[in-house]
Formats: C-alpha cells, sequence, structure tokens
C-alpha cells in the first residue's frame, strides 16, 4: 500500500529530481529540500550523480561515495557511478559476481555506456528506481529521495534515456528494467521534477520552456524554486524614479534625517541604490512571468548579503523551504 | 599585459571559455559587436545562446551556417565594420565532417546507422569537438577578419581541451574493435580466439542489450575503418590553430570562488598546453570604492534610522555597505584564485543589475569590459547613460 506521507506538502513524490540552469544553485537547494524533511522526521536519500562532489561539502563530510552514507541526521548521501550502478545491476538482476568484477577493472563500462548512449543514464536513474521501491521491514526504505539531477538542458534527454533504449533494444532484460524505469517517470505521484531558477529574465524564461517541454513529455512538475531574490528594500511605488534616478529623494532624505553627504558619497550611493532598484522591478516583473507562464507555485529563497558556511547556508534555506511547506 | 581592446583589434580567434552560467554567450556577443563596431568582419559562433539574447541579435532563426546580423542596432558602428552569427548545430556539423572525409556512399551507411545516429548527439565531448570543427572550417573560408567562438559550458575546464581526442579515441575505438571482433568477422567462430574479458563483455553486452545493438556498432565501427588517422589528423590542425599567436582565450568567470576556481585551472591549462591567453573576464562583480562620507555606513544609516527619518537613506547606506562587504569579498576571491598568476588581464563587468538582452545592453558590456582597467585598479565606473541607438 502506498501512503503518502508527504500530504499537505507541496513536494508530493516520493522522488524529487531537483534541476535547474547551470549556476542557479541547484545543489544548494536539493541539499536544502532534504534538510527541510529530514527535519520534519522523514528518512531522506540525497543523491548526486556524475561525480559532481557537490553535496557532501554541503554537511561538512568528505566525499561521497557509492555506498550509502549518512550526511546529517535522517539524510542518506550517495553519489551514482554508472559502472559501480551497472556492477549492481548484474548482480542484482542476474546473480553475476565474477562479471561484474571483470569489467569494473577493465575501460568495458566506460565503453558500454557509451556506445548505448543512453545506458549511463538509464543505469543512474534505475539505482533510483532501486532506492524508491526498495522496502525495510515492511515499508518503504525512504520517505523522500531527493536527486540533484543534471542542468535542465539535459534533463529531457536524462529522464528519456530509458525510452531510447526501449527504442534501439528490442528485447532482453534490459528493455524490461527500462520500462520500469519510465514506469516510475512518468507516475506523477512517484516522480517529480523540482526547477530551481533565479528571478531573472532569461532563466525565468528558460525555466518555463523547460517546464513546457518536461509537460510535453508527460513529467510531473512540482513546485518551482525561485533562488536569490533580493529583498525588497524600498518602498514600492519609488522604485521606477530609483530606478533611473535616487539622488535627488537621497539628497533630501538625508538632509531631513540630518546627514551630512559629499556629492560623490551620493552618487555612489545613487549608484547602488538604482541597480538595486531596478533589480527589484525585474524581480517583480519575472516573478509575475513565472508565474502567468508556469502556473506553478513558487518557493522563494533569499539572497544573502553576507556569507555563510555551507552548513549554516543549508540550514538557513531548509528552514525557508520549511516555512513555505515546501515539505511537511 | 594584454590589453583587451588590442585582443579586439588584432587577433583573429577568441575563444571564450569558461563553466555555465557566468555570461560566456554575453561575452562573446559584446566582444564580438565591439569588433565589429571597430571596422572589423567578425563572426561569433554560438552555442545556445538565451533565446531572447538570439532574438534581439536576429540569431534565433540561425542554422549551422553564417548569417549577417541586422538587427535593431546590430548594423556596427563603423562603416565596413560586419557582424555576422551562427548557431551551432552539433548533428549538422558533424554529418558534414563525416561528407568531407568520406565519399557520399559511405558517409550515407554512416548516416543511417542507428548507432551514429545516437553517438552524434549524446557522446560526450561531441558538442566541444565540432565547436573546433567549426571554428576550423570558419578559419579556411578565409573570409573573417575576427572569429569568436562561444564554448558549452564544460563541467570541468579540462573538458573542452580534451574533447577532440576524447571523441577520436572513442571513435578509433581500439578497446571496443577488439570486443567487437566476433561481430565484425561476422558467422565465422573466432569466439575462441577471443580472450577472456573480451568474451566475458560480448556475453554479458548481448544478454543485456540484445543482439541488434551490438551488430550495429560494429558496423559502425567498419564504416569508420580508415578513417582514423583523418581524425587526428584534424584534431592536430584544430590543436595548432588554437594555439597559434593570434588566437585569444578568453577565460569567462563570476566572481564567486567555485568558478573562479574553474577559472584558476584553465588558466593554468592553457599555461601548460602552450596556449595563448588573452585574459579572464569577470562578469557581474560588485566592484563598490571607498568614498569619502561612507566609512562607516552602518553607522550612519543607525544615525538616519533613529533621526526617525532616513527611510530611504537607512536602506541605501545598509545597501552600501553590504555591497562594499561584497566587492572585499570578491577582490579576496579574485586574489586567492588568480593571485599568484603572473600577466593575466583582469577585466570586469560591473553588476548593472540590468538584463542583457539587447544590442544596446550589449554594447554596454562592451564599453564597460574595454574601459575597465585591468583588475588591481578595481576603480569602479559610473553606469553610464543609456546609449542613444542611430537608427538605422
Amino acid at each position: 500500500m502506498m501512503i503518502d506521507l508527504m500530504s499537505g506538502s507541496l513536494v508530493t513524490s516520493r522522488l524529487a529530481i531537483v534541476s535547474g540552469k547551470g549556476g542557479v544553485g541547484k545543489t544548494t537547494v536539493a541539499a536544502a529540500l532534504a534538510l527541510a524533511a529530514a527535519g520534519d522526521g522523514k528518512r531522506v536519500l540525497l543523491v548526486e550523480v556524475e561525480q559532481r562532489e557537490g553535496l557532501a561539502p554541503l554537511f561538512g563530510k568528505p566525499h561521497l561515495g557509492y555506498e550509502e552514507k549518512p550526511l546529517a541526521p535522517n539524510i542518506t548521501g550517495l553519489s551514482v557511478v554508472p559502472d559501480e550502478a551497472l556492477v549492481e545491476y548484474l548482480y542484482l538482476f542476474y546473480g553475476i559476481r565474477y562479471v561484474g568484477r571483470v569489467l569494473k577493472g577493465s575501460k568495458a563500462v566506460e565503453f558500454a555506456t557509451n556506445i548505448a548512449p543512453g545506458l549511463r543514464d538509464i543505469l543512474l536513474i534505475g539505482k533510483l528506481k532501486e532506492a524508491e521501491r526498495r522496502r525495510v521491514q515492511g515499508r518503504y526504505a525512504f520517505d523522500l529521495i531527493v536527486l540533484d539531477a543534471p542542468p535542465t538542458g539535459r534533463l529531457p534527454r536524462f529522464l528519456e534515456a530509458p525510452r531510447s533504449v526501449v527504442e534501439l533494444v528490442h528485447s532482453g532484460p534490459i528493455r524490461q528494467q527500462a520500462q520500469g524505469v519510465l514506469d516510475m517517470v512518468f507516475d506523477p505521484k512517484r516522480c517529480q521534477t523540482i526547477l530551481v531558477t533565479l528571478p531573472e529574465d532569461m532563466p525565468v524564461r528558460e525555466t518555463a520552456e523547460a517546464v513546457e517541454t518536461l509537460g510535453k513529455m508527460g513529467v510531473a512538475v512540482g513546485p518551482i524554486v525561485v533562488n536569490s531574490v533580493y529583498p525588497d528594500l524600498f518602498p514600492a511605488p519609488a522604485l521606477k524614479t530609483f530606478a533611473k534616478d535616487p539622488q535627488a529623494l537621497l539628497a533630501a532624505d538625508a538632509a531631513r534625517a540630518g546627514v551630512q553627504l559629499e556629492s560623490p558619497a551620493l552618487s555612489e550611493l545613487s549608484r547602488i541604490v538604482g541597480a538595486h532598484a531596478r533589480r527589484t522591478l525585474n524581480q517583480h516583473r519575472s516573478m509575475r512571468e513565472l508565474e502567468h507562464d508556469t502556473g506553478l507555485a513558487t518557493l522563494t529563497l533569499p539572497f544573502l548579503f553576507a556569507p555563510r558556511a555551507p552548513k549554516a547556508l543549508v540550514g538557513l534555506l531548509a528552514q525557508a523551504l520549511k516555512d513555505q511547506g515546501a515539505v511537511g | 599585459m594584454t590589453e583587451l581592446a588590442e585582443l579586439i583589434s588584432d587577433r583573429h580567434i577568441l575563444v571564450c571559455v569558461g563553466p555555465g552560467g557566468v555570461g560566456k554567450t554575453t561575452t562573446a556577443a559584446a566582444l564580438a559587436l565591439r569588433a565589429a563596431d571597430e571596422g572589423r568582419r567578425t563572426i561569433v559562433c554560438t552555442i545556445d545562446p538565451a533565446r531572447r539574447l538570439a532574438q534581439s541579435l536576429g540569431i534565433d532563426a540561425l542554422d549551422n551556417s553564417p548569417k549577417r546580423l541586422e538587427a535593431r542596432g546590430a548594423k556596427p558602428r563603423a562603416g565596413k565594420g560586419e557582424l555576422w552569427g551562427m548557431m551551432l548545430d552539433m548533428k549538422t556539423t558533424f554529418d558534414e565532417m563525416i561528407l568531407d572525409m568520406t565519399s557520399r556512399d559511405r558517409a550515407e551507411r554512416i548516416f543511417s546507422n542507428p548507432f551514429y545516429q545516437h553517438i552524434s548527439s549524446t557522446l560526450s565531448g561531441t558538442q566541444e569537438y565540432m565547436a573546433m570543427e567549426k571554428l576550423w572550417e570558419l578559419h579556411e573560408e578565409g573570409r573573417w577578419e575576427l572569429i569568436v567562438l562561444d564554448t558549452p559550458p564544460t563541467r570541468s575546464a579540462l573538458d573542452f581541451l580534451d574533447a577532440p581526442k576524447k571523441v577520436t579515441d572513442f571513435l578509433e575505438g581500439r578497446f571496443l574493435r577488439m570486443l567487437l571482433w566476433p561481430y565484425l568477422m561476422a558467422g565465422k567462430t573466432y569466439l575462441k580466439a577471443v580472450n577472456f574479458g573480451a568474451k566475458t563483455f560480448l556475453k554479458v553486452a548481448t544478454r543485456i542489450t540484445g543482439s541488434e545493438l551490438l551488430a550495429d556498432v560494429a558496423n559502425f565501427f567498419l564504416a569508420f575503418e580508415g578513417m582514423y588517422d583523418e581524425f587526428k589528423e584534424r584534431s592536430k590542425r584544430v590543436h595548432d590553430l588554437l594555439a597559434a599567436r593570434r588566437t585569444g582565450f578568453v577565460v569567462v568567470s563570476s566572481p564567486q570562488e567555485a568558478s573562479l576556481r574553474e577559472a584558476r585551472y584553465f588558466v593554468q591549462r592553457l599555461d601548460s598546453e602552450k596556449m595563448p591567453l588573452g585574459g579572464v573576464v569577470l562578469n557581474r562583480t560588485h566592484a563598490v570604492p571607498t568614498v569619502t562620507g561612507l566609512e562607516d555606513p552602518r553607522a550612519l544609516a543607525a544615525r538616519a534610522r533613529s533621526a526617525g527619518d532616513g527611510e530611504i537613506l537607512g536602506p541605501a547606506l545598509e545597501l552600501y555597505a553590504s555591497w562594499r562587504e561584497i566587492s572585499l569579498r570578491e577582490d579576496d576571491a579574485v586574489k586567492a584564485a588568480l593571485g599568484d598568476m603572473k600577466q593575466v588581464p583582469v577585466w570586469r563587468v560591473p553588476d548593472l543589475a540590468d538584463e542583457v538582452h539587447d544590442v544596446a545592453s550589449l554594447r554596454r558590456v562592451a564599453e564597460e569590459l574595454l574601459g575597465a582597467l585591468p583588475s588591481r585598479a578595481g576603480v569602479a565606473r559610473p553606469v553610464p547613460a543609456e546609449p542613444k541607438e542611430s537608427e538605422n
């Protein structure tokens, strides 16, 4: 029986695939999402692919390996490596142990995963499926699996990989395996993509395009995480004036407050206030466009002026996600 | 120390490299536009430009062949300058390369192989390799004074330079051919002679994938037989072109640590390969100068707020303080990543909080870049006023 442990939260599937354009903070968001759920008592598996080695440092741990290792209370970390996945696959499905070892030592896996494009991806997603279905003492081993996935540009291909195998390979067990993975990826109850973006024109457009592409493919898209949102510092009605030239208003305000400012100081302040006002306006517009174009719920994470140690950063963002009902 | 102006005016090839999300395409487009504005016949070869930037340049409908950019404002300022653009299509480039290398018949045989169809769009390194192949082609055309090449976002700096070798090694497929020998010898009973590893591999591979795929793969490599030398030859000449004196690599980075670390690797790698580094472009920096009267902005902000007024001044001063701190951190990060390297010019583009998606804003980026001094000066330049478009 499927128990929906995530009910009431915005993330509704057991597998959450976190993706986004390069440089938007995907990895940090994936970690924060995992931490938010773990703080709620859920057992979370946090997974990275392509040996990015980005997750463990966020928890102050050395690099992850193919063995599942605790990263934080309730969080298990895993780095899925294709050849390890293949060896495990061969063992699980064929009981082949020795062959696996021979393969691992040679460059065969590298070549095998190259000759059957998508085989690499299918092994990676296949491993996710195994974790998603894994049961311990009559219940699912993990309440939530968070994948720090390849960037949005490569995501459709990554998710579709099993399909190309199904097309390319007409028989054999890998076809069945591929089909099983497809069943998971395209079941909104089991798998959701969480796209991370920035509140800027281009990332938002690309996100909207990705939502459309994924939608057409039939992959469920969950809430969108908007990262690095700058705070609204100035009253909304003044923003347009500020965006053009805030100097006069700044000078007047300084005079009222009795603060003396020379003109170089005023013009430097104006430059920065102007940039912030323009950014704020852009942000507002981008957020409106994002909501309009995708119709999806958004979760926002603040831009942080002051640096934080990785663990503190992830903790802070996890709290922000929790406060907005990402998990719960 | 190289000046960016010198790169723009004298070099024949500029290659923009760097991790994803740091504004590589924008930088490439801005540099190309500036060169055209200065009167050079320039082409920018982009990989995957953001749609709006592409639209504004008129390259959204671009295919794999050069097209003159005459969109709003894209017409170069100087009379004889020309700005052309193209968008790399990996598969078409691959097809064209094969057509160039072999007979029509054989090429068709390769194209129709299902395995080739997958390989030409999914094998890692192919995009980088094709970008280089395209570069050679453009160079050979002989009509471009300057070619600006945008590159795919590499996960690691090393991927770009290693791509041709990786792909050609794969196509040479020494190892695979050994493994697939029985298939290449179709129907004969050579399995006995095949070593144990290969036999095992075959057994497993057949079991997993079924035999059709393996046959396709075997045919694929058969079709490529004899072409490896040419592949190598081609890689070598592109390598030589990249190492040529009139080429310049522009490493694009953000001022954040992770991105700077990649930039550092790239600079080191270029050095060890004897490839000509032009310099490092840092996008969206927060260079904030110290200004008399703003030495202690937070105290000033507190004063403004306690005066009961200062609703604007208070947050403005706090914002300035934050920017200043970010600016100092960025300086530290740049120093940590590149400080010990001699002769690495660093050019900064301040974060203008403007979206760069039209020709006017590209020109503004170029102005920031070419006016900016090499890193140490760290002097912020005021935001230039909206440039007036001379309508064509």
